[in-house]
């Protein structure tokens, strides 16, 4: 069997962290949500794996290049939809196909329920459908997808997980992959609705927290580098090659460090926190439920609560981040969501920075002392004195 | 990396398993060899690259072999260390790929019951674990040894008295390929595509066995199928792992390389004639010599050591008088001029030092030490992450020298470079695209790096182009500014900020397109320019590893929309070995 995994797209919505790379390749529990589904995919022996590659390409090349399971790419020119991006990987599709997104949680156990049905969608319920395209369902079969809709009549929703036939393709009329599945029910064909076991997408910066919460939650733990002898672990905790956890230091797992990371001594980190290569963490320093990138710093006698840290970002002492609720406008919808800071890449704050419900753009400089809040300094390259 | 392959079928198995090695290459190309089996095994072996004008494979016969080629990265690549390795009855043979983390102990054990080990490899101790147990069925000999292997390997092994190749895979990518009366398997499928398009992916565990006709493979005991993918891409895909050239391939894993080279000559000790060292000449070609020049200037400035660079090619004919360490720079460490010069330095009583990216390359031999750049395989005939590599070396020596007061710019430098692999150069191409002529300019340490840019930009582009130090343009190339000769500019904050600034303004006045590299948020650069491109951690010695991916870039993908054929450039080789 062929998957097609759909990764060409920004996620626009998940900027700034979606500047500088693409949705898919946004690291939770310390690896790109694309490797999730080629895991679940290889899992079940699905090895014939094409990867449809567009915004920021060369990266998302780069990293399937880790992969020693073979995979193939191909290219979308223009990010004008899914439809068009499964379209895209036509020439190389042989016979019956899955099609998945490639900035989703997605499990082993999902695809196994689904790789042996012919026509079906995996679908799950969701507080707020809303955001997705909300199926209709008859005796177990899907009558319609809607498409974001504004009044959702349903809480299920389509996990944009098909196994489609070969012939799928020429249903493919615009731009819109939902709007081909639905083309292909008119015309007759037959879709399954298929519950989900595990799926997770991540609409908003924010929802990265919980996405982080679920796959830190699932490591199996293994002991690296070099702890002191004084520190404290606790619970699962996966910790790199090379990373050193200072005296006195306390990790309440689930938490994964990375490679290469300097924690302590003093520090309390944990539950539900990930922290990349090369990350350091000074001394007195708490962090829990949080998402810090490879390369970011903390420094000491810090507080951070519900944060996502972008790559190389260096947060100096007495940092506070708390969780705040603020309503943003963000891509034209304005939402609240729950969390105390999203820090784009190279980000530089000063001592005795406050975050509290923040987002922060990419490069952004914040002289000590500030306290930011909502989308005050969520432009790149923004300074803040 | 190294790369295995292993054919069952035709009489003509040692030919296939050559060919097929030479695929591979991009893998690890140090040191190659090949078992076959007949009524006994034969093997032929040796260090270096499979040659082009071709290997004899007298001597080897049969309808089975299995090959390797190598890439050292522990252990000198020569021909007693290169696979297959053999038992002490030289009636098994094996090829490796991986690492066999608990080979001491196993080696020890060995030993001590007698077994006569060739090679320092961990790879050997295979071949006697097999020896142990063999009696005539390699298949179930493989499974009892496979418990007591710790760490990662694909391996294939062949056995007088059995017909059969038996490739074993766990966590080091092995497929097999299914032809006509014929099965393969190898590290990845281009050996494999000029002979089938049928291929099984095998599973971390599985162990099968191949005859001519039948694949069989067990997983815990039991046997299973895996299924078979007809795979419709070219060799020349599977090598660059999507990407569309080499060259872009090798520039985005730059960042990759910078940190793992600093990372390991870390862990090395650095040799007393380098850190001792009151006088340094480094001789060099190409690009290795602009990395030398960029040396030169950070030695004199943060180490007081004075430094001279000599181009390999002149020093050889022309050597200056010489007193202290003489170093040669060469990725490939086969470059004719580059080992010659070092020859004569040695004959002359000097200290000599290698920094080469091939393990026991020529250049390597004749030193008196060597220091390993670490950039893996160098594929593209335009070198890009060797030229990075180089940088790693040499800012690392500095490093050590000074006490370690570079080490946190050195811990967040390959930053710079991934922050420099994202910027937008679409009007900089167009810029450049026009031009009859570019020129790169820089000053101090950048200026090599001009001369660099323009390297790379006339290798692939075809473009004429001409690196100088930015005082010099005044001296005569300003005759030749006009608008369709474009300037590439690198003006970073620093003492020549001032006279960098105002030597682009009078190249300005002569109507010349500006594509300036500067600091972010530089208005005054931002404003002269007709293209700017903010470069990452100007303000640093990182701003010198960004702006060379800037420049590499920018050659690349003017060369790309040029339409020219990036990978093989016209009329050049990768490594220059006559004079």
């Amino acid at each position: 069997m062929q998957a097609v995994i759909l990764a060409a797209g920004e996620g626009k919505r998940l900027r700034p962290l979606t500047k500088n790379r693409p949705k898919a390749l946004i690291p939770v529990a310390n690896s790109p949500i694309i490797d999730y589904s080629i895991q679940a995919l290889v899992a079940n022996g699905i090895r014939d794996i094409i990867v449809v590659v567009g915004y920021r390409k060369e990266h998302v090349i780069r990293h399937l290049n880790r992969f020693d399971v073979p995979i193939e790419v191909v290219e979308q020119k223009n990010q004008l939809g899914t439809g068009d991006a499964l379209k895209c990987a036509e020439p190389l599709v042989k016979g019956d196909f899955l099609v998945i997104p490639g900035d989703n949680y997605i499990d082993g156990p999902s695809i196994a329920k689904i790789k042996d049905e012919k026509n079906a969608v995996l679908v799950q319920d969701h507080p707020y459908p809303s955001n997705f395209g909300v199926v209709m369902i008859k005796r177990g079969e899907v009558t319609q997808i809607i498409e974001k809709p504004e009044h959702a009549q349903s809480f299920t929703v389509s996990t944009g997980i098909f196994s489609l036939p070969e012939g799928f393709f020429t249903a493919i009329k615009g731009n819109d992959l939902t709007d081909a599945v639905n083309e292909m029910i008119a015309r007759g064909g037959h879709m399954k609705a298929v519950s989900t076991s595990e799926w997770q997408d991540a609409v908003y910066p924010w929802d990265l927290l919980a996405l982080n919460k679920k796959t830190v939650g699932r490591i199996s733990p293994v002991k690296s580098g070099t702890i002191d002898k004084t520190a404290i672990i606790k619970g699962a905790v996966r910790i790199g090659r090379g990373a050193y956890i200072g005296p006195f230091t306390i990790v309440n797992g689930p938490v994964i460090i990375g490679e290469n990371a300097v924690i302590g001594p003093h520090c309390n980190i944990g539950p539900s926190v990930s922290i990349g290569d090369r990350a350091k963490i000074e001394s007195f320093t708490l962090i829990e439920d949080s998402l810090l990138m490879d390369d970011s710093s903390i420094g000491s006698h810090s507080r951070v609560v519900e944060a996502v840290i972008g790559e190389g970002s260096v947060l100096m002492d007495h940092t506070t981040v708390a969780p705040d609720t603020p309503f943003m406008e963000i891509e034209g919808s304005v939402i609240r969501g729950r969390f105390g800071c999203i820090i784009g890449d190279q980000v530089r704050a000063e001592p005795l920075s406050i975050f509290q419900g923040a987002i922060i753009g990419n490069n952004a400089h914040i002289k000590g002392g500030n306290k930011l809040t909502g989308l005050d300094a969520a432009h790149d390259e923004v300074l803040v004195v | 990396m190294c790369g295995i392959f292993g054919y069952s079928g035709g009489t003509k198995a040692p030919g296939i398993i050559l060919e097929g090695l030479k695929r591979l290459e991009y893998r690890g190309y140090d040191s190659f060899g090949i078992a076959s089996l007949g009524d006994t095994i034969h093997i032929k072996k040796q260090q270096g690259r499979i040659p082009e004008n071709g290997f004899d494979i007298g001597g080897l016969s049969g309808s089975i072999a299995i090959g390797h080629t190598r890439w050292a990265t522990h252990g000198v690549p020569d021909d007693r260390n290169a696979h297959p390795h053999l038992d002490c009855s030289g009636k098994i043979a094996i090829v490796h790929n991986g690492i066999i983390e608990n080979y001491t102990v196993l080696k020890r054990e060995l030993i001590g019951k007698g077994h006569r080990f060739r090679s320092d490899t961990d790879s050997e101790v295979i071949a006697h674990l097999l020896e142990e147990v063999y009696d005539g069925d390699l298949f179930a000999s493989l499974m009892m040894v496979i418990p007591l292997l710790e760490g990662s390997y694909a391996i294939l092994a062949i056995a007088q008295g059995d017909p059969r190749i038996i490739a074993v895979r766990y966590r080091s990518p092995l497929v097999l390929g299914i032809g006509d009366r014929a099965m393969f398997a190898a590290s990845d499928m281009a050996p494999i595509l000029e002979h089938t398009r049928r291929v099984i992916v095998l599973e971390d565990g599985d162990v099968a066995s191949l005859t001519p006709d039948s694949i069989e493979i067990l997983h815990d005991d039991k046997k299973v199928t895996r299924s078979e993918e007809v795979i419709e891409w070219s060799v020349e895909d599977v090598r660059k792992g999507g990407f569309r050239h080499f060259m872009l391939k090798e520039i985005y894993e730059q960042p990759a390389v910078f940190s793992d080279a600093i990372r390991s000559l870390r862990k090395e000790e650095i040799p007393l004639l380098v850190s001792e060292a009151g006088q340094v000449t480094i001789v060099a070609c190409g690009t290795s010599y602009h990395a030398a020049m960029v040396f030169r200037y950070l030695l004199e400035e943060h180490c007081h050591i004075p430094a001279r660079v000599e181009l390999a090619s002149e020093f050889r004919y022309y050597p200056p008088p010489l007193s202290g360490l003489v170093i040669g720079i060469s990725q490939s460490g086969e470059t004719a001029d580059t080992i010659m010069a070092l020859q004569m330095a040695a004959l002359h009583g000097s200290p000599t030092l290698a920094i080469v990216n091939v393990i026991g390359s020529s250049l390597s031999r004749i030193a008196d030490a060597t220091l390993f750049m670490r950039a893996g395989p160098e594929i593209s005939v335009a070198a890009t992450k060797s030229f990075i590599a180089e940088l790693a070396v040499f800012l690392h020596l500095i490093d050590v020298m000074k006490s370690g007061s570079l080490g946190p710019c050195l811990d967040h430098a390959h930053q710079a470079m991934e922050e420099a692999l994202l910027l937008e150069l679409g009007n900089a191409v167009t810029c450049c695209m026009a031009g009859k002529d570019i020129f790169f300019v820089g000053r101090g340490p950048y200026y090599p790096l001009a001369l660099e840019g323009a390297l790379k930009m006339k290798e692939i582009s075809y473009i004429h182009a001409e690196g100088y130090a930015a005082g010099e343009i005044k001296h005569g190339p300003f005759a030749l500014l006009s608008p369709e000769t474009p300037v590439v500019a690198i003006c970073v904050p620093g003492d020549t900020y001032a006279v960098m600034t105002s030597n682009i303004r009078e190249m300005k006045a002569r109507g010349t397109p500006l594509i300036i590299l500067g600091e972010r948020g530089d208005r005054d650069l931002e404003e002269i320019a007709d293209v700017f491109i903010p470069l990452p951690d100007a303000d640093s010695l990182a701003g010198l590893l960004s702006a060379t991916v800037v420049l590499q870039l920018l050659a690349y993908h003017t060369a790309d929309t040029l339409g020219r054929d990036i990978d093989r450039p016209r009329n050049l080789a990768k490594s220059v070995t006559v004079e």
